[in-house]
């Protein structure tokens, strides 16, 4: 019924190759691309500035680990480190007068540079022990960026994000940092739509299922392992930036440490892991779940006269975070992508269900 | 450079590190019987402390016995774990494993807090406060005496594996499918291993939780575990006792020499510098074994 | 219970579609000044922030039940950040949509994003021990108001307690500054740095690494160096386990002296009789004899509306709750002074807040006057000591070092100006 197959016939390769062969799947992204962007003219700034914001800014940094864990099979618990070198690149690079366009750039490459070395370890070590290595330099990341006071920004340790344009818009106002974050977002999520066709992509799925025998196949481990440490510490570099500038608006350490890491691992891993639809599913749940949970809570407690102690109302949000990253690693491993591609296995065929395979 | 303070620096060193030791006993005693990384020690040690004081504060019990209970539930609550959550994961990549852990970490660290009250809970174990000199080199009594447990448990868990059931979990170890073929009960070694690392790190939190009192930081004894872990060999009990001492050392020597030099505290930035090293020079650690992997 | 698959991921839907269905409440009142308490319960200020919220929950509650502050009741929505930006945020911006006027985040990365948010929307931040600490500068910072003193006066106030107890003259004594390396710990170091200078004592700083909770190599040199004074800066853990080893390595208590983050569940952990002597700063009165403290107990707490335990009623951090909400309340009444009829905005209660002259809210404060330029108070605060079972003024309220603390303020503040805009 939906995700309509009939009709469809590929007469020229190129038919056949693109991105998105159903028409309804189409219809679909369109309709999402223009709710995006018609968003800031409907939407009030809460939702614009509360939710929608860090969610496109969220799901491009998960995007970007996704490469790595899902693309390349290689664990990175040092992501929030990644995204704060490019920060802290960018912005002293626009305090230094130097425009945005530029400085993101620079902050993606200097991200790049030192995430590869978070690769260097990835060619000695795997698995768990690839986990402890990024784990510890993102330790070391934070201990560098805090304790040298001419990348942290003195005693007060903030750096505060000039006023910056972007090809000559002032990047100041809500509506104009959401469309400048979702501008980032759709040239991100083109790529990662567009890498698995690639024969980039294609070998770091090789390296991903088994590197020496990728290796033994002739895809170069050391150079693919190395480059998908590059592109990711790319884009999370250059996400930094545009959290730097558009959200926090004011640097400090402590916004970059451990938790930020293990945040978007975990909306990588409740997402899906390897798909790109999932990071938006698990950008959103991962963000907002604690928050819609604390809502319910002042609301049971003001509205309903639940009177729950503050301390267990303030420490569920939390006890949810942990329980729906079990839940789903417990329940469905793939990811909410999987759900929605179970939903989307249903309505093909619906309401004939017993055409389904 | 004051000889002595150096002496005592790395004579309190050796103590902090055998009780840092004791956290990441439980880490190898998972590791090594089932291949799986705790993550999720940090808040186990954090659990084991709340309830602790808990059943001292809550039933009024006298500390020795809320001690035992204490790690009577958690070795449960440990066999639990690994039942609920962590037997699903088997043939699951290792990054679910870690998030896994990661996950049981950050509930258990909303839980306890929540339960039981975010404000720090003091838990009296009894031990003196006041110094003991040795000459003019003072020791610090609850470090002392906290070290001496914890090498007393690491002592007793190397002497368990040599015991009867030891042996099966080190047959476990060896080769679970083979173990199985000759009749070895695999997933309890394992439920019993996951039950032994719940009681390490509740002694852990326990001897912890005096000196600082018991709330959320507790969680943070993870990366020091890890650090001795890493070093000693994630499967090494030995490996624990001596990289439990190194790594107490070089940071309490570090605080010491380089924190003047650095203007900052190096002491956490030991523990990853170690992990680092070691595993780029000798990844399975002093005393693991290595893994040979085959295509 | 056996739970599924389905059952997870349907329960995880239904919880989150909650919200939507909910009916949304509806405001009966008219006349109501909404403040926006989204603070951390759960990361890292957790050592104090119960008890703060209590405390102001508490007064609130007095407030209200009272017939509210120039007819307007207050209506406090406290909900937890956590910590962490994004639900910061939302909090903040869900607030303002709701038309609140101030926001109370107690947490410094918080209230660091806030701050240029706060700015441009003219929604009074209240940064009381926390935020930036050249925030004083209202010149600068018109809506960021602390409302306390800051960690440069606190510095100033404790080493003038040293100089009174010498006498007058600190020449050639050692003072031991053991602090948390962060921002937070190594703030007042340019103000330490100066009066050593000024005053010619030598001053040995020790770094510990964040959160604290392993201090064992620091102390053997601390009391290695043989310090005539210390002072540990820290929060939380940190603060516990600083003393715990200072008493281990046999420091005389008396000569130790804390931040304004010491409350009497630190003693308890420590040990009540061990820790006899410390010192610490006293922001407002601690203790249950403050008459708004007696009110509560009396009007709030007697007739079971306390927000939480009564055994919390009158601790310190209790009391700094109690002491920001009485400054806000008081605002309130002033703007409502101003402006009878409003409207209820961000500038009518700046308004009123920067109009809050010599207010010590029967006794709990010391006299507190709230200007354009200065947004800190006044700067007035008091040394207390530990006797074992409460913490008893060693000094009256007092300012020092003003001048100093305002160099140091201004600096950053036009660092700040020209950067800023």
């Amino acid at each position: 019924m939906f995700y309509r197959r009939t009709g469809i016939r590929h007469t020229r390769y190129e038919q056949e190759r693109q991105l998105f062969p159903l028409h309804f799947d189409r219809l679909l992204i369109l309709l999402v691309l223009f709710l995006l962007l018609a968003a800031p003219l409907v939407l009030d700034r809460f939702y614009l500035a509360g939710y929608l914001l860090p969610w496109l800014i969220w799901s491009s940094a998960a995007l970007g680990l996704n490469l790595l864990m899902g693309g390349a099979g290689q664990i990175h618990l040092g992501y929030g480190a990644v995204m704060a070198i490019g920060a802290y690149g960018s912005v002293h690079l626009v305090r230094a007068g130097v425009p945005l366009e530029i400085a993101m750039i620079a902050g993606g490459l200097l991200s790049a540079a030192i995430g590869m070395l978070f690769g260097a370890a990835a060619l000695r070590v795997k698995g768990i022990y690839l986990a402890m290595a990024t784990l510890a330099m993102q330790y070391i990341v934070d201990f560098v960026i805090s304790q040298t006071p001419a990348i942290s920004g003195g005693t007060l340790a903030t750096l505060q994000v000039p006023p910056v344009r972007f090809l000559g818009i002032s990047l100041r106002g809500d509506t104009e940092t959401y469309y400048f974050a979702l501008g980032v977002c759709i040239v991100i999520t083109l790529f990662m739509l567009n890498v698995g066709r690639t024969s980039f992509g294609r070998a770091l799925a090789a390296v991903r299922e088994k590197d020496y025998a990728a290796q033994i196949l002739g895809v170069s481990t050391f150079k693919y392992k190395l480059l998908a440490f590059w592109v990711s510490s790319f884009i999370g570099g250059a996400v930094g930036s545009v959290l730097a500038v558009c959200y926090l608006r004011a640097i400090s350490p402590d916004q970059f440490h451990i938790e930020l890491s293990i945040q978007i691992l975990a909306m990588v891993i409740v997402g899906g892991l390897g798909s790109v639809l999932g990071p938006f599913f698990g950008a959103a749940l991962i963000l907002f779940a604690p928050i819609v949970l604390n809502n319910l809570m002042g609301f049971a407690a003001s509205s309903l006269g639940i009177n729950i102690p503050i301390d267990l109302r303030a420490h569920l949000p939390l006890v949810a975070y942990g329980a729906l990253v079990i839940g789903f690693l417990l329940y469905e491993p793939l990811g909410l992508a999987k759900i929605y591609g179970n939903i989307r296995n249903y309505l093909l065929v619906w309401p004939f269900r017993h055409a389904q395979r | 450079m004051d000889f002595l303070l150096i002496a005592e620096l790395a004579l309190s060193g050796v103590f902090v590190g055998l009780m840092y030791a004791l956290v990441s006993l439980g880490i190898v005693l998972i590791y090594k019987t089932s291949g799986i990384v705790n993550l999720a020690q940090g808040g186990v040690a954090m659990t084991g402390g709340y309830v602790t004081w808990a059943i001292a504060a809550g039933l009024g019990a006298p500390m020795w016995i809320a001690i035992l209970l204490a790690l009577v539930v958690m070795f449960f609550a440990g066999m639990m774990v690994e039942r609920l959550a962590l037997r699903r994961m088997i043939g699951q990549p290792v990054i679910m494993t870690i998030m896994l852990t990661l996950g049981i970490e950050i509930m258990l660290r909303g839980l306890m807090p929540g339960v039981f009250g975010a404000a720090v809970k003091r838990l009296d174990i009894g031990i003196p406060q006041s110094p003991v000199f040795v000459g003019e080199m003072l020791i610090n009594r609850a470090t002392l005496i906290g070290g001496g447990i914890s090498l007393a448990l690491i002592v007793v868990s190397l002497l368990f594996f040599n015991s009867r059931y030891g042996v099966v979990m080190r047959a476990v170890a060896d080769d679970q499918t083979a173990s199985w073929s000759v009749g070895i009960r695999v997933e309890r070694a394992i439920a019993v291993a996951w039950g032994l690392g719940a009681v390490a790190a509740t002694a852990a939190g326990v001897l912890w939780g005096a000196t600082q009192g018991v709330d959320w930081s507790l969680s943070l004894l993870l990366v020091k575990a890890l650090a001795i872990a890493i070093l000693g060999g994630l499967d090494s009990i030995p490996g624990v006792l001596v990289a439990g001492l190194i790594v107490g050392v070089a940071e309490s020597l570090a605080t010491g020499i380089l924190d003047p030099l650095v203007g900052g505290g190096t002491r956490d930035i030991v523990a990853s510098a170690i992990i680092l090293l070691t595993l780029l020079l000798k990844p399975h650690g002093l005393f693991g074994r290595e893994h040979i992997e085959r295509v | 219970m056996a739970v599924n698959r389905r059952i997870f991921v349907s329960g995880t839907v239904a919880t989150l579609a909650a919200p939507a269905i909910l009916p949304r409440r509806a405001f009966a009142q008219d006349k109501v000044v909404r403040f926006t308490m989204a603070q951390d319960f759960t990361r890292i200020y957790t050592f104090v922030t119960s008890e703060y919220s209590q405390g102001q929950r508490d007064y609130f509650t007095l407030i209200n039940e009272r017939g509210g502050v120039a007819g307007y009741k207050i209506l406090a929505e406290v909900s937890d950040h956590a910590n962490d930006l994004p639900r910061a945020i939302e909090a903040y911006e869900r607030g303002k949509r709701e038309g609140a006027v101030l926001c109370d985040p107690l947490s410094t990365p918080v209230a660091r994003a806030l701050v240029p948010r706060a700015l441009e929307d003219k929604i009074n931040l209240i940064t009381a021990f926390s935020g930036r600490s050249d925030a004083a500068d209202g010149t600068v910072f018109p809506y960021v108001l602390p409302l306390s003193i800051n960690y440069w006066t606190q510095a100033g106030l404790i080493l003038d307690y040293f100089r009174q107890q010498e006498k007058g003259d600190l020449k050639g004594k050692k003072i031991v500054f053991v602090h948390i390396d962060t921002p937070f710990g190594k703030e007042p170091l340019p103000i330490l740095q100066v009066l050593s200078q000024k005053l010619s004592f030598e001053l040995l700083p020790f770094p510990y690494t964040p959160p604290g909770n392993d201090q064992s190599a620091i102390w053997p040199q601390v009391r290695r160096a043989r310090p005539d004074y210390v002072i540990f800066w820290g929060a939380g853990v940190g603060q516990t386990v600083a003393l715990t080893e200072a008493i281990r390595n046999g420091l005389p208590m008396n000569k130790v002296s804390s931040s304004v983050w010491l409350s009497e569940s630190d003693m308890e952990v420590v040990g009540k009789d061990a820790a006899k002597g410390v010192m610490k700063v006293e922001p407002c009165a601690s203790g249950r004899d403050p008459k708004p403290i007696k009110d509560i107990l009396a009007e709030v707490v007697g007739k079971g509306k306390g927000a939480g335990p009564e055994g919390k009623v009158g601790t310190a951090y209790y009391n700094y709750g109690v002491q920001m909400a009485a400054l806000m309340v008081e605002g309130v009444r002033k703007a409502a002074e101003k402006a009878p009829n409003g409207p209820v905005t961000g500038p009518w209660l700046n308004e009123g807040l920067t109009a809050i002259a010599n207010f010590t809210a029967d006794g709990l404060l010391p006299p507190t006057t709230i200007t354009k330029e200065d947004h800190q108070g006044g700067g007035q605060g008091r040394i207390s000591r530990w006797d074992g079972a409460k913490f008893v003024p060693a000094t009256d309220w007092f300012a020092a070092n003003q001048d100093i603390v305002w160099g140091e303020i201004r600096k950053y503040s036009e660092e700040f100006k020209k950067t800023g805009k």
